[in-house]
């Protein structure tokens, strides 16, 4: 039997021990590697090829959804399991728009998860009843709610950044973390405020705590 | 014994705890009315909580804990870094605060401090006035 190779991504250590004792209970199942942050998990995804990432959505530098949306553009093979304490619709209806094929809450139970990573496995999708429930009931009525408009007006890029600035980093930082010029480190700061029509970072701050793009 | 409503995190605590050797984990709960009912009938040394669980907050359960059960200590392990929180679960009877995202080495480094009848706050904090809080 060949082994399923598992990413696990979660800024609490705690969490990831956990995860970790729970996946390799099952045989042929083996952990990669851990990431501790977002931006961790997508390099790691692309170097280790796991089957399939299991990832939380609130981690710091990039949040577990852009990370799902890069590790399925770069590695369309790796199937993402997201697991978080978000328990609401539209967080919903974000993690399957990000390219996540399965999605439980950490309060479910262990048996939710390991069938979870067994059917992704099989590249199938995995959602508990509540979860089915949740996206047939806003089928139809697919309102655009304000984290789906901040989608359509910045990049990707964009967003990335729009994440690391409302963490508290300067331009300069965003450049170093991202490898870019501080030049156009500030061109992009310059143009995710001028589309969000924001004028200060505290404004920047406030719009991203309530897009649900950085943590309060 | 263990409370939080996320069954990885009492796997991993757990993990952490029979690792150092020297902890037995008596019991876990997956919410505040049975961490409560538990409790009471285990009466654990140190009870480590969360606090977002329902029904009855880990706030709740410390503060119903100080009254009946006084010899047991809690240690709130949390998602909140705010001060607000912190403030709350001192007021509530709490002897220990960690968060989440510190690193697992202080649980253990913690639960001495709690066992010598000390406090333990999180370095996130500000340990100056944390001391006063929970002092």
């Amino acid at each position: 039997m060949s082994t399923l190779k598992i990413l696990i991504a979660d800024d609490h250590d705690v969490v990831r021990k956990g995860l970790r004792m729970l996946i390799e209970e099952h045989p042929g199942w083996e952990i990669c590697g851990e990431a501790r942050s977002g931006r961790e998990a997508v390099e790691k995804a692309i170097q280790l090829k796991p089957e399939v990432t299991v990832i939380d959505i609130s981690m710091p530098d990039l949040n577990g959804l852009e990370a799902t949306r890069q590790i399925r553009k770069a590695c369309p093979k790796t199937e993402v399991l997201v697991i978080t304490h978000h328990d609401s619709d539209e967080m919903a209806a974000e993690v399957l728009d990000a390219g996540a094929r399965g999605y439980v809450l950490k309060s479910d139970s262990d048996k939710d998860l390991v069938h979870a990573v067994e059917t992704l496995s099989q590249h199938k999708p995995f959602f508990t009843s509540r979860v089915t429930e949740i996206l047939l009931d806003n089928r139809g009525s697919r309102v655009t709610h304000p984290a789906e408009s901040i989608r359509k007006r910045l990049t990707m890029r964009e967003r990335e950044i729009l994440q690391l600035l409302a963490e508290g980093k300067t331009a300069k930082e965003v450049a170093s973390i991202l490898g870019i010029a501080i030049k156009t480190s500030d061109t992009h700061r310059t143009n995710i405020m001028r589309k969000l029509n924001v004028h200060s970072v505290a404004e920047l701050v406030r719009y991203a705590i309530r897009n649900k793009i950085v943590e309060p | 014994m263990l409370s939080d409503d996320h069954p990885y995190v009492r796997r991993g605590l757990r993990n952490i705890l029979e690792s150092a050797g020297k902890y037995e984990v008596c019991g876990e709960a997956g919410d505040g009315s049975l961490t409560l009912d538990l409790a009471m009938r285990l009466r654990p040394d140190i009870l480590i909580t969360d606090i977002s669980m329902s029904p009855l907050n880990g706030l709740e359960v410390a503060a119903q804990l100080r009254q009946s059960l006084p010899e047991t200590k809690i240690l709130i392990m949390t998602m909140h870094d705010s001060e607000e929180m912190l403030r709350a679960a001192a007021a509530a009877g709490a002897s220990g605060y960690l968060l989440k995202s510190d690193p697992e080495e202080l649980l253990v480094i913690a639960l001495q401090c709690l066992e010598e009848g000390q406090c333990f706050v999180s370095p996130a904090f500000n340990q100056t006035s944390a001391k006063q809080l929970f002092g």
